[in-house]
């Protein structure tokens, strides 16, 4: 349990020698500069997947994370621009606050199951984008715009960060970034899921009832998972809320939240990195049907339909094999 | 010595329904208690609010003098007194020795954090859970099957699974809900004699409720008789098989039913 | 007062049909129809074309809409349901399939009907007006009374036909309505072109009075969502209920606070919460977990 095979090693070493070295010769070689910000979306996306994977993990059906993304986003730009923070300290502030809501909401819908977690969350969605409308704060449909970028650190004279408005790529410096936080995050989950609370939260998932007899406290299971998976929503939320410089009540939308869920369901729910997958499937070939123009959404919608209908089980379940993973 | 459990005065009802009507009795230590009575007796819901999975209407349960009804079940059973369940409740996708570390969550030492970070505490956790699996496993002996998918077991490993997940919390007291449902004559006594095992080995005071008559007359020690929600008699075996108002209760019902 | 009570009703009536609609194809196969927005906005596209556009009359406009979303609704579940319920080993696929379709919809209205807003020319003229304390044009009062006269068909058929009998026996337990005789595959496929025809049918009439256009699909589906939520999953009075609940709120709603905008739905939002929290099987809906 604690122990990496050699050959789980040389694969990781393999994805982070792709990313941090193999995509930008790639991109340098051919030109496509316009990649970086693709893979980037990725990896921001594919941040709040992973807290959709894990409420899943509990049995719980979440199409809200677009809600917390928004919230993320919001926060971070408001306390960047409005009280003058410095970025990579709102950026953990957007996810403890997004983990807060999330607690607080957590409370009465958690108790809900199946499709009716399901729908409520998808309503949440439009809550929070309303909310965004009616504040004061969020500067309603206007919304946040102009924002600036992160700016540099420096502990004790010796610069951590570097200040990205001084850079002169900062495609690439923030394609590093999401990579890293995107690493991290699913190291984190990775480790979750193989620990205790990752049993627990399987025993869950399986049986509620039965995980209550032998003394697991599901309530307290169920609001934790969701305020972590939440913290994902909005660090990812806030990190693309930097890159963009602005933020709009329209920037995560319901849409976004049904996304969020089919990246993990195509990527399989059964497999830690099947929401990177997934979100990396799904973005980035929207992206390449974006030369077909009018018939982009026709093809990009009769792909997925055909995946669900051909492989329901998600994409990796292919590399298993069927049934080997329920 | 005073009693380990009480069920004092306690009464259920749904709507306009009364499930239980002021039943009360004492579970001894070291004692295998048996709950029996006609189909819609009220015997599940009596469980059920002994372990808290259901609130009662009136009246309570005490455990060592403490209460345990109208809590939340997983606080019941982090205080020693954890029940079984009558369905096939399982966990569907984990291996038999998967579903028995998991029940070990409540012995854990290290903290969910600790868990996390791989402290050592954590470590010596694993393996303590995975010692403690085998070892119980092998106890039921259920060791060839330990890497079994649960969903591919057949009905009488099920029933043994659900026990060797109840165990593995190290209870004081283990409600066991029909354990020989649906078996064969064969089936049962080999259950009789582990449940008979898990009290005299291991120490645990059994609860259970249950139909199948030959059976609950072979294990218990003494039987707890109910009908329509009341508590109709009480006591040994052999006191029971005489007791006018059982065999009434138990003819005007359903015939197959007795069994004796 | 008077005012607000009309347009409860109004809106109510329209609201209840499109909930009855998702009710119905979740209690059947638990599937939670994500593309049902989709599936009114096509209908009413159906109908401006026929109606709007070609001159046929309205009534026979509405049938063809009708008959469309059946139609669709039929080959959706036969090919891509039915299928995927049996190939999946987790349940939730199919609200990942329901949310490819609705993508898909969503593609196929923006190629054949383009994203701008249409309309229709009135059915009727004319505004009733009650001392100017009630006004409500006629066209209006006409679609609601069709609405209501929808929704007791399809209450009449649920109750007193063979099918109607057949989808409740399937709706509350499928396996025992196989053992009785009951085709699942069959009435499966019918209750959800049912279903799909419903939603199209309130398309159609609400193309007389709101028009229709690609957006307004997503919006649909969210409110349908909120009005099962409310009456509770599955139960045919609780997306009745549902719908003239959420249509009164609204109705209220923009009456008081009309100068706010949006903060109606806001409210209706966090009042759901907080009913969910109290009763999360809504209000007609069985208890369970």
């Amino acid at each position: 349990m604690f122990n990496v095979s050699a050959k789980q090693l040389t694969g990781v070493g393999v994805f982070l020698f792709a990313i941090f070295v193999g995509v930008p010769l790639i991109i340098g070689a051919t030109g496509r500069w316009d990649f970086y910000f693709t893979l980037t979306s990725v990896a921001l996306l594919s941040i709040a997947s992973a807290g959709v994977w894990l409420t899943f993990y509990i049995g719980r059906i979440n199409i809200g994370q677009g809600a917390f993304a928004l919230i993320g986003a919001y926060v971070s730009a408001i306390l960047v621009v409005k009280a003058g923070w410095s970025f990579w300290i709102s950026l953990p502030a957007a996810g403890f606050f997004a983990a807060l809501v999330a607690i607080l909401i957590g409370i009465p819908i958690l108790r809900l199951r199946g499709v009716y977690f399901a729908m409520i969350t998808l309503v949440l969605t439009q809550v929070v984008t309303l909310t965004a409308l009616a504040l004061p704060i969020t500067n309603g449909a206007k919304g946040m715009s102009s924002i600036p970028l992160p700016s540099g650190v420096s502990l004790f004279g010796i610069p951590i960060l570097p200040d990205f408005a001084g850079m002169e790529n900062t495609k690439l410096a923030f394609y590093y970034t999401a990579c890293i936080l995107m690493i991290v995050t699913y190291a984190a989950l990775y480790r979750l899921v193989n620990s205790r609370l990752g049993h627990l939260c399987r025993s869950m998932q399986q049986n509620e009832e039965l995980a209550s007899s032998i003394g697991v406290n599901i309530a307290y299971i169920r609001i934790v998972i969701f305020a972590i998976s939440s913290f994902f929503g909005g660090i990812g939320g806030a990190m693309f809320g930097s890159i963009a410089q602005s933020v709009y009540p329209s920037s995560f939308q319901v849409v976004d939240s049904v996304n969020f869920m089919l990246n993990c369901f195509l990527g399989g729910l059964g497999y830690v990195f099947g929401p990177m997958l997934g979100t990396l499937v799904l973005y980035f070939g929207w992206d390449l049907l974006f030369e077909f123009g009018k018939y982009q959404m026709l093809i990009y919608s009769t792909v997925l339909i055909l995946i669900i209908r051909f492989l329901p089980n998600g994409l990796l379940s292919l590399r298993i094999g069927k049934g080997g993973d329920k | 010595m005073s009693p380990l459990i009480q069920v004092k005065n306690v009464t259920k009802k749904y709507g306009g329904l009364t499930a239980n009507n002021d039943i009360s009795f004492d579970v001894a230590e070291n004692e295998i208690l048996s709950v029996i009575g006609p189909n819609g007796a009220g015997k599940s819901t009596l469980f059920k609010m002994i372990s808290s999975f259901t609130p009662t209407t009136s009246g309570e349960v005490l455990y060592q003098g403490e209460r345990i009804s109208n809590l939340k079940p997983h606080i019941v059973a982090r205080k020693g007194v954890v029940r079984t369940f009558q369905e096939t409740t399982i966990f569907k996708s984990m291996t038999v020795r998967e579903s028995v570390v998991v029940a070990q969550h409540l012995r854990a030492k290290a903290s969910l954090a600790g868990y996390f970070w791989g402290s050592k505490t954590a470590k010596e956790d694993v393996t303590a859970f995975g010692e403690y699996a085998d070892e119980l496993l092998e106890f039921l002996g259920m060791s060839e099957i330990s890497g079994e998918q649960a969903t591919n077991l057949p009905q009488g490993s099920l029933r043994a699974l659900g026990i060797a997940i109840g165990l593995a919390t190290d209870p004081k007291v283990l409600l066991l809900d029909e354990p020989f449902a649906g078996m064969n004559h064969d089936e049962t006594m080999r259950m009789v004699d582990l449940v008979r095992s898990v009290r005299d080995e291991r120490g645990v005071t059994v609860m259970l409720v249950e139909h199948d008559m030959p059976a609950v007359m072979n294990i218990s020690d003494r039987i707890v008789v109910l009908n329509f929600g009341e508590k109709i008699a009480q006591g040994t075996p052999s006191e029971i098989q005489n007791n006018e108002k059982v065999i009434e209760a138990y003819l005007g019902s359903a015939d197959d039913e007795i069994g004796m | 007062m008077e005012q607000i009570l009309a347009n409860g009703v109004y809106l109510g009536s329209q609201y209840a049909m499109i909930a009855l609609g998702l009710t119905l194809i979740f209690a059947l196969m638990n599937v939670l129809n994500f593309a049902h927005g989709q599936m009114y906005v096509i209908g009413g596209f159906v109908t401006y074309t026929f109606y709007g556009q070609w001159g046929v009359p309205f009534v026979l406009a509405l049938f063809m809409s009708c008959v469309t979303l059946a139609i669709l609704g039929a080959l959706i579940e036969r090919f891509l349901f039915a299928p995927v319920i049996k190939g999946s080993s987790r349940e939730e696929s199919t609200m990942l399939l329901a949310a490819g379709i609705a993508f898909f919809l969503d593609a196929v209205i923006l190629l054949v009907f383009g994203e701008k807003q249409r309309g229709v020319p009135k059915i009727v003229d004319g505004v009733f007006n009650y001392d100017f304390r009630l006004i409500m044009p006629y066209d209006r009062i006409l679609i609601c009374v069709l609405a209501i006269l929808s929704i007791v068909a399809f209450i009449g058929l649920m109750q007193y036909t063979k099918t109607g009998r057949a989808l409740r026996a399937l709706a509350q337990d499928r396996t025992a309505a196989q053992l009785m005789g009951v085709n699942v595959d069959r009435y499966s496929m019918i209750g959800f072109a049912l279903g799909a025809m419903l939603a199209g049918l309130v398309g159609g009439l609400l193309v007389t009075i709101t028009g229709v256009n690609l957006g307004m699909g997503g919006p649909t589906s969210i409110k349908a969502f909120m009005m099962v939520m409310i009456g509770g999953a599955g139960v045919i009075s609780g997306a009745i209920w549902g719908g003239i609940i959420l249509g009164f709120m609204e109705a209220i709603g923009l009456a008081l606070l009309y100068q706010y905008g949006d903060i109606t739905y806001l409210l209706i939002f966090v009042s759901l919460m907080i009913f969910l929290a109290i009763r999360p099987q809504g209000l007609m809906g069985k208890p369970w977990g």
